[in-house]
């Protein structure tokens, strides 16, 4: 045995393993983190999916909640953290069993056709929701005294800068660290004074009241909630995060958590606004703006910096965040090279679509007398026609063994995901149903 | 054209028909795969198989001898088989001639004495549109047909290989870094299936140039056996990089299983932290021993020479077995110096050292600075543990993005 091989002592722990009969600290071996360094590590794609679901429109749909109806629907969000971490776990186990994202498999196991119509809905509905995205930042900063035109050319700039300049694990840093700004709202909602022992009630035992409005918010909270690009998004980044099928156990958590947070933003959102406004009697808010603005003589001008920032924060991720996802998308679908890691050269259709959405998004959203509400109900609609086919679709191929191997779908996860999809698509047919009626003017729930 | 052929039906001499359910080919046949069964629908929708004479008439689709001659398939035969529909159409290719993924939006069968063969595929979007369209739209780009002599299939399962399915292997003549190039274009179960088709040599340098997430997905979706060949002719820095990334258990299980000659340089890359010096070195230096004359010390290395890793310094240790490092030579200076001087007077007694402990980034920095190719890593007793090179320096500081561009200078 040769000496120097002796001589060689690291100091410090290393893991102990018998190879062939001698025992070897081996510093270079991965310990298994734990506790809070093992979340670190853990999340990802599921919080920043979630979370830029709480974007501008998101936290509109929120205010509106907690202001016209209290807490009366905090026990539907609960419910709903249930559907989306499962679905957000499939999405995410999906990419992991096959390395490709969904879209990606839709073509090749149902056709192009159905491909082409995801990718027409994901380009008009996100590339809408980008808009708002940018009038929410340009929204959020004039409440400090920031023009438009400085501030959305910037966050465009910056963005792009972030993404095509960045790779991957730079970018989901980014990303992460953004979704901290969403600890301003459950610390508005303390700030704001609420009964807790009210929203606990609220959250448990459920409140059904055959109000038509009620219904309508209920259904639009369901749609903001859970949307198609969280599904897509989750699927595609977990594929370029490029997580090793053996190792999946642990990275199911990141979906999970992600979900749990998102929902549990929103929860605080709705406390937010319930604690204050509804209190108030100031029932009716139509814009995120409008509702951190109503904060301020209700919770003091702290709440409203917070909720503000919380916009910001909010606007910029999701408009990073989406017209990444749709780039992935629409190279997934019809086989075009994609990843943050790559560049123009390698990649050129997936980052050139990126920079338009980008740019589209800034440019418009610079125009002034933007039918900005009318903007937000035609996108719910679009995503509340593509949910379902997306949801059937991934339980579909979520069972297939040969695809999946011994990552598909066990008969309980079955059966709560089918239930899932299920209520989601009756209510999406709910919503779309009464939308079509409403634009034929007919009233049926005399909701006026 | 495959799209175009399913429209028709099948008919046979006596005048019956069928609709064409999938046609089922040979890959492993000479130069196009040829069209060994048809499958037509059968009672209570379990296809049926024709055996394959067939004349192709453009207008009217595929003519049979007699369509009665059927024979239903049990769902194993059915599931071994390679069929055009099911398995190729819409898959990916990969196209060796340009070096690209593509996939197969239609293909082109072409008739080859009494039956058919698989001439081509089309990759453009026209024909995605042609399909939309049920045919309306006729569009023939002269550059858009793949010749089939061209194309790598990969079924997207890596256990396929060791299953013994058939592959073309054409691959395998492709450079290693043109493969690697292939490999990155697509999702990791076909860059899996990929490596388990080369020889474990040139497999294993595939492997090294693919990012780190990349190879830990790839080495777990291998058997043991394969995983075992490409680890042990890796180089042992890479191979110890690839082991530090997997759960502790699989880790000790490949290093059991590897041979110990190649087991015991990664173990002992593997005693140092990743983010220090002896967690980025190499131990697959040139080392001799500096009591000799310049002309015994290129035949001691001789052997060392042909190992196919790039060699440019030779270092000088008191001996073999205590490794004391003494100075460094290059190849250049032995070349030229007489070969009875003792190695002593050629060699480069004064030179940098780092410990192994030393934080990778400074020991990086350092490598920078002083325009070093090798920094020799030893132990407080003076002893040579390994060197980090300046390509191991660059990946430490550069970002992501242009870690795979970096010509692969000493390794």
């Amino acid at each position: 045995m040769a000496s120097w091989r002796e001589g060689v002592a690291p100091r410090g722990q290393g893991v102990r393993l018998s190879i062939r009969g001698r025992t070897l600290a081996l510093r270079g071996l991965r310990r298994p983190r734990r506790g809070l360094f093992w979340l670190l590590a853990i999340v990802g794609p599921g919080l920043v999916a979630a979370n830029a679901g709480n974007d501008a429109g998101g936290i509109a749909t929120y205010a509106q909640v907690g202001a016209k109806y209290g807490y009366d629907l905090l026990w539907m969000l609960l419910l709903i953290s249930f559907s989306l971490a499962i679905v957000q776990e499939m999405a995410a186990r999906l990419g992991v069993a096959t390395g490709r994202g969904l879209l990606d498999l839709v073509r090749e196991r149902f056709g192009i056709g159905w491909a082409l119509f995801a990718v027409g809905v994901v380009l008009l509905a996100n590339g809408g929701v980008t808009i708002s995205e940018f009038v929410g930042i340009a929204a959020a900063l004039e409440l400090f005294g920031v023009s438009r035109f400085l501030s959305v050319p910037l966050a465009a700039v910056a963005l792009w800068w972030l993404v095509v300049k960045g790779d991957y694990r730079r970018v989901e840093k980014v990303f992460l660290a953004m979704t901290l700004v969403f600890f301003a709202y459950p610390v508005a909602a303390v700030l704001a004074r609420p009964d807790w022992a009210e929203v606990g009630r609220h959250t448990l035992i459920p409140t059904v009241r055959l109000d038509p409005d009620y219904l309508l918010l209920f259904v639009a909270t369901i749609g903001t909630t859970i949307t198609p690009y969280m599904q897509l998004f989750q699927q595609s980044a977990t594929v370029e995060r490029g997580v090793a099928r053996r190792y999946y156990s642990d990275e199911r958590w990141d979906a999970y958590i992600g979900a749990v947070f998102g929902n549990v933003v929103a929860a605080f959102i709705i406390i937010a606004t319930a604690a204050t406004l509804h209190v108030a009697g100031q029932t009716e808010i139509t814009t995120a703006a409008e509702a951190a603005q109503a904060l301020a003589p209700a919770a003091g001008p702290y709440a409203q910096v917070l909720f503000a920032v919380g916009l910001l924060g909010a606007s910029l991720l999701a408009a990073g965040v989406l017209p990444l996802a749709t780039a992935y998308s629409v190279s997934e679908a019809f086989g075009f090279r994609k990843g943050v890691n790559l560049d123009y050269r390698r990649a050129p259709i997936f980052i050139g679509l990126f920079t338009a959405l980008l740019v589209l998004g800034a440019a418009v959203a610079l125009l002034p007398g933007l039918p900005v509400f009318g903007l937000l109900v035609a996108i719910q609609a679009l995503n509340g026609m593509l949910l379902p086919v997306i949801l059937i679709f991934m339980l579909r191929l979520i069972n297939d063994r040969r695809l999946m191997g011994d990552l598909a779908n066990g008969p309980l996860y079955n059966v709560l995901a089918w239930a899932t999809a299920v209520v989601l698509i009756v209510l999406v047919a709910l919503m779309l149903g009464n939308m079509a009626l409403d634009a034929l003017g007919i009233d049926l729930f005399g909701a006026g | 054209m495959l799209s175009d052929l399913v429209r028709h039906h099948v008919r046979d001499a006596q005048g019956h028909t069928a609709r064409l359910g999938d046609l089922a080919v040979d890959l492993g046949a000479a130069e196009y795969p040829v069209v060994m069964r048809l499958l037509v629908p059968g009672d209570g929708g379990a296809p049926r198989a024709l055996p394959c004479p067939a004349t192709l008439d453009p207008a009217q689709g595929l003519v049979v001898e007699a369509l009665d001659a059927a024979m239903p398939l049990d769902a194993d035969a059915l599931a071994a088989l390679v069929l055009l529909r099911r398995d190729v159409q819409d898959a990916l290719l990969l196209d060796l001639a340009q070096e690209r993924a593509v996939r197969a939006n239609d293909l082109v069968l072409a008739q080859r004495g009494a039956g058919l063969a698989l001439v081509g595929a089309d990759v453009s979007a026209t024909a995605v549109l042609r399909r939309l369209s049920h045919g309306l739209l006729r569009t023939h780009g002269p550059g858009s047909l793949l010749d089939w002599r061209e194309v790598e299939f990969l079924r997207g399962t890596p256990g396929a290989v060791a299953a013994g399915r058939a592959y073309h292997r054409r691959v395998t003549r492709l450079h290693p870094s043109q493969i690697a190039r292939l490999a990155d274009a697509v999702p990791y179960l076909h860059a899996a299936e990929l490596l388990a088709l080369l020889a474990d040599p040139l497999a294993a340098d595939v492997l090294e140039s693919m990012l780190p997430e990349r190879q830990v997905q790839v080495i777990a979706e291998l058997t043991p056996p394969q995983a075992t060949g490409i680890l042990a002719e890796m180089a042992p820095d890479a191979a110890a990089d690839l082991l530090g990334r997997l759960a502790i258990a699989d880790a000790a299980h490949l290093l059991e299983t590897l041979p110990p000659e190649r087991a015991l340089p990664i173990q002992d890359l593997l005693r140092f932290p990743p983010d220090t010096a002896g967690g980025i070195m190499t131990n697959a230096m040139v080392y001799a021993p500096v009591d000799r004359t310049v002309g015994d010390v290129i035949a001691y290395i001789r052997d060392e020479l042909a190992h196919p890793d790039f060699v440019y310094f030779v270092y000088l240790v008191d001996d073999p077995a205590t490794r004391r490092l003494c100075g460094v030579v290059t190849l250049r200076e032995l070349l030229l110096a007489d070969h009875a001087t003792p190695i002593e007077q050629v060699m480069t007694a004064d030179l940098q050292v780092v410990g192994p402990l030393e934080p990778a980034d400074a020991v990086a920095r350092r490598i920078a600075d002083y325009g070093l190719n090798a920094l020799p890593v030893v132990a407080a007793d003076g002893s040579l543990l390994g060197i980090v090179t300046v390509d191991a320096a660059m990946v430490q500081i550069l970002p992501v993005a242009w870690r795979d561009r970096l010509p692969r200078v000493f390794s």
